[in-house]
C-alpha cells in the first residue's frame, strides 16, 4: 500500500507569503516545493495603460524593489521612443538603485539571514528573535539601524520618498540635486563606507574560518546578470550567462528571448538556451561575472573565503554586505560628477519609434527584465515582466528537497526538516511579492 | 505592561511593513512593545491575544478573510496599515481580482493611510499607540496646504487634457508655481486626504491619490469634483483615474 503524504509549513522571516510542501511516500520524501500564493495580475491590468502611468504602477509590485521595478519599466518606455536620457538622470537612477540596495540587503542581512547564519554554525542553538538579535550586539544594531536610514534617506533625497519613488520618469528624473543635499548624501555614503567595514570585518572574524555544510552547496548551475565589460554594473550593460571561465556568453537585451521566455502559464521562467541546466540570479551570479571591482579592499576582503564558501549559497550573504561596501563607494564617485546638478531638460516622449520595448536593470534580488509591447493609441497591449526569484525558484526546489531528503533520512524529525529548509530558502532572499506581481 | 502587537500582512507589496522595519524608532518600538506575531521578522505563527494588530495588505482571497477575523478577535485595537488596508490600494485597478478593504469585513479602529504612509506620520501614529493614546488624522483634503495654494484653480471649470506632465514640461530646479488643474492636468488633491506633506506636487507631479478619500464625504466629494471638470474624450475612456487608490464601497 503506498502511503502519499502532504506537508504543508508557513515560511517565516522571508519577504511576503510562502510555503514549504513536502510530499511524503512511504516514509520517504519524494519532493520539496518552494510555493508562492496566486499572482496580483500586474501584468494583465498594465493592458490599455498610458505609458506615462506605467512606471508608477509597476513600483507597486513590490515594496522592497521598487526603484528597481520603476527604472526597468522607465528603461523600456525609454527603449520605445529611443531616446536618450540625460546623463545626469542616469546618475541620479543609480544613485536610487543603491539606496535601494543598502535598505534591501541589510534588513535582510539582520533580520532574515543573520539568526540562520547563528544557527547553521552553531553559535546559538536556536534561532535569535528579533528581542534577541536587537540586544546580541548593541553597536550592530546601531550600525544596522543606521544603513537602513542611509538607504531611506538617499531614497528620499533623490527619489521624493523612501519607497515607492516619485522622481523617475520615462524620459529621465526630474529632480535637480542641489549642492547641500550633495554634500548631505555624500555624508551618509562615507558612513556607509565605514560602517560596511566594520561588519564585514566582524563576519570575516565571526564566519571566515567556519566551513559552511555542504548541504548549502550550490549545484552546479549557469549565472546570469547584467554586466559592463566585466565590470560590475546594475544599470548599463550586457546580459551574460556563465557556466565556467571556458563556458560563457553575452547578449543584448532586446535578444533575450533567444535564450528564455516566460512559460506558458506565465508563473515562471523557461531558459530554452540549455535544458539540462538550472540558472540563478542575485549576488552570487553578480559576483560570478564581475572580472574585476577595482577596489583593493573588496579584493582583500574576499580572499578570506575558499571555495568550500564561494561554492555555497551562504555565500550570497557575505556578498551582500560587499555589495552595499561597492555601491556605497560608487555613490561617493557619482557624488563628485559636475553634471549631477547641472540643469538639464529631459527629453519629449512624442513620436514612437518601435511597437515593442524592453528595459533590464539588476534589482537587489538579480536580473529584472520589462517587456511592453504597444498598440496604435500609444497604449499597453501586453507587458511581460521576468522577476529575479521566478528564475531562482528552480534551484530552490533542487535543493530543499536534496536537503529534506538527506536530513529526513537521518533523523525521520519532519518538523526538524520544515524548518532547516527554510534556512536554504532565505539564504536566497527571495521576493515573494515579485513573483507574485 | 508593554503593549502586545500583532503585525500582519494580507495582499500586498510589503512596502508598508518595510517602510515600518526602517523607521528610525524601530529598535525602540521592539523595546518598548512585546510583539506576538509579526512573521517578516518572527518565526512565532500563533496568533495570541494583543493589545494592537497591525494590518497591512487589502482582502484578495477568501483565505485571507478567515486570518483577518482571527486578529479581530484576538485584538482590541485594529489599525488598517497603508492605502491598500485602508481603502482596497493599487489593485482596485486589477479588472480580475474583486479586491476589498480589511472593513469591509470587520470593523477597524483607525487607518494609517499612504502609499506608503509617510514616515512621520507613521512615526507618530505608532508612538501614540505605545502609550495608549488616541490617534486621529487630519481631516482635509491636500489643497488646503497645497504649495500652490496661492495659484489655486477657483472655478474648477478646466478642461482636463491630461493625468501627467510630460517629461519635457517639467523644468528641473524651477517651481512650479501653478496648480495643475489650471494647466489641464488632472490633480486629485481637492478629493485626497492631506498629510503626505505635498511631495508629489512639490516635485513637479499632480496628486495620485494615495493618501486615499477623506472619509467622511469620500463619493460627495468626488461627484462634485467630477460634476465640475471636463475630460478629454482619451481620459473619458480611460480606466482607473479616480480609483486607482481607493476602490468606493458598494453599499445597498
Amino acid at each position: 500500500m503506498i502511503i502519499l503524504l502532504k506537508i504543508v509549513d508557513v515560511c517565516t522571516r522571508i519577504e511576503g507569503h510562502g510555503t514549504v510542501k513536502i510530499l511524503v511516500q512511504n516514509d520517504e520524501i519524494l519532493n520539496v516545493d518552494f510555493e508562492i500564493g496566486s499572482n496580483r495580475g500586474f501584468a494583465s491590468f498594465l493592458i490599455g495603460k498610458k505609458l506615462n502611468d506605467v512606471p508608477k504602477i509597476v513600483s507597486r509590485i513590490c515594496g522592497l524593489c521598487y526603484a528597481s521595478q520603476t527604472i526597468a519599466s522607465c528603461k523600456a518606455i525609454e527603449n520605445l521612443f529611443e531616446i536618450a536620457v540625460p546623463e545626469q538622470s542616469i546618475l541620479l537612477r543609480y544613485l536610487l538603485l543603491f539606496g535601494e540596495l543598502i535598505k534591501s540587503h541589510s534588513m535582510h542581512f539582520f533580520f532574515q539571514s543573520l539568526p540562520d547564519l547563528f544557527q547553521i554554525f552553531e553559535i546559538s542553538q536556536k534561532p535569535f528573535s528579533a528581542y534577541e538579535l536587537i540586544r546580541y550586539d548593541s553597536q550592530l544594531t546601531t550600525n544596522i539601524y543606521e544603513l537602513i536610514k542611509i538607504g531611506n534617506e538617499i531614497e528620499r533625497i533623490f527619489g521624493g520618498r523612501s519607497v515607492h519613488l516619485i522622481t523617475p520618469i520615462p524620459g529621465g528624473l526630474i529632480y535637480l540635486p542641489s549642492r547641500k543635499n550633495i554634500s548631505i548624501a555624500r555624508k551618509y555614503f562615507q558612513k556607509a563606507i565605514i560602517i560596511l567595514e566594520w561588519i564585514i570585518e566582524k563576519f570575516i572574524d565571526v564566519f571566515s574560518n567556519l566551513a559552511p555544510p555542504k548541504e548549502y552547496d550550490l549545484p552546479n548551475i549557469m549565472y546570469m546578470g547584467l554586466n559592463d565589460f566585466g565590470n560590475f554594473d546594475r544599470y548599463r550593460g550586457t546580459l551574460k550567462i556563465k557556466e565556467n571561465e571556458r563556458n560563457s556568453i553575452e547578449f543584448e537585451e532586446k535578444n533575450y528571448s533567444s535564450y528564455f521566455e516566460k512559460d506558458i502559464n506565465l508563473r515562471g521562467i523557461d531558459f530554452h538556451f540549455d535544458k539540462s541546466k538550472r540558472f540563478l540570479v542575485g549576488p552570487i551570479s553578480r559576483y560570478k561575472i564581475t572580472e574585476n571591482y577595482e577596489i583593493d579592499k573588496i579584493n582583500t576582503y574576499l580572499e578570506y573565503f575558499d571555495k568550500t564558501w564561494q561554492n555555497g549559497v551562504l555565500f550570497a550573504n557575505f556578498l551582500r554586505l560587499l555589495e552595499m561596501y561597492f555601491e556605497s563607494q560608487q555613490g561617493l564617485k557619482i557624488l563628485e560628477e559636475p553634471v549631477l546638478n547641472r540643469r538639464t531638460l529631459l527629453p519629449s516622449l512624442s513620436s514612437l519609434k518601435n511597437s515593442e520595448g524592453i528595459g533590464v536593470i539588476e534589482a537587489p534580488r538579480g536580473m529584472l527584465l520589462h517587456h511592453y509591447y504597444v498598440n496604435d493609441n500609444n497604449l499597453i497591449k501586453k507587458a511581460k515582466i521576468f522577476i529575479p526569484t521566478e528564475i531562482n525558484i528552480s534551484i530552490i526546489n533542487d535543493m530543499i528537497t536534496k536537503f529534506a531528503q538527506v536530513l529526513y533520512n537521518k533523523t525521520g524529525d519532519i518538523n526538524l526538516v520544515k524548518k532547516k529548509i527554510q534556512t536554504v530558502i532565505r539564504a536566497f532572499d527571495p521576493c515573494i511579492s515579485c513573483v507574485a506581481h | 505592561m508593554k503593549p502586545r502587537f500583532i503585525i500582519i500582512s494580507l495582499t500586498s507589496c510589503s512596502g508598508c511593513i518595510s517602510t515600518l522595519i526602517s523607521l528610525d524608532i524601530f529598535p525602540q518600538f521592539l523595546e518598548r512593545t512585546k510583539i506576538i506575531h509579526f512573521p517578516f521578522i518572527l518565526d512565532v505563527e500563533k496568533i495570541e491575544d494583543c493589545d494592537i494588530a497591525l494590518v497591512e495588505g487589502c482582502i484578495s482571497e477568501d483565505s485571507e478573510i478567515g486570518l483577518l477575523k482571527e486578529v479581530r478577535k484576538h485584538a482590541k485595537k485594529v489599525y488598517a496599515l497603508g492605502t491598500c488596508a485602508a481603502f482596497g490600494g493599487i489593485l482596485s485597478l486589477s479588472n480580475s481580482r474583486n479586491i476589498k478593504s480589511i472593513s469591509t469585513y470587520i470593523e477597524i479602529d483607525g487607518i494609517i493611510p499612504g502609499c506608503p504612509p509617510p514616515s512621520k506620520l507613521l512615526g507618530n501614529i505608532l508612538i501614540r499607540l505605545i502609550e495608549n493614546k488616541d490617534t486621529s488624522l487630519s481631516e482635509k483634503v491636500l489643497c488646503s496646504s497645497c504649495p500652490l495654494r496661492e495659484n489655486m484653480e477657483e472655478n474648477l471649470d478646466t478642461h482636463i487634457i491630461k493625468i501627467n506632465p510630460n517629461p519635457d514640461e517639467i523644468v528641473l530646479g524651477e517651481e512650479n508655481l501653478d496648480c495643475f488643474l489650471k494647466k489641464g492636468i488632472l490633480c486629485l488633491g481637492p478629493i485626497t486626504r492631506e498629510g503626505c506633506e505635498s511631495k508629489c506636487i512639490k516635485l513637479g507631479l499632480p496628486c495620485e491619490g494615495c493618501m486615499g478619500p477623506v472619509s467622511k464625504d469620500f463619493t460627495s466629494n468626488t461627484i462634485n469634483f467630477l460634476s465640475l471638470l471636463s475630460l478629454s474624450e482619451d481620459l473619458k475612456n480611460y480606466e482607473g483615474i479616480f480609483y486607482r487608490f481607493s476602490k468606493p464601497k458598494f453599499r445597498r
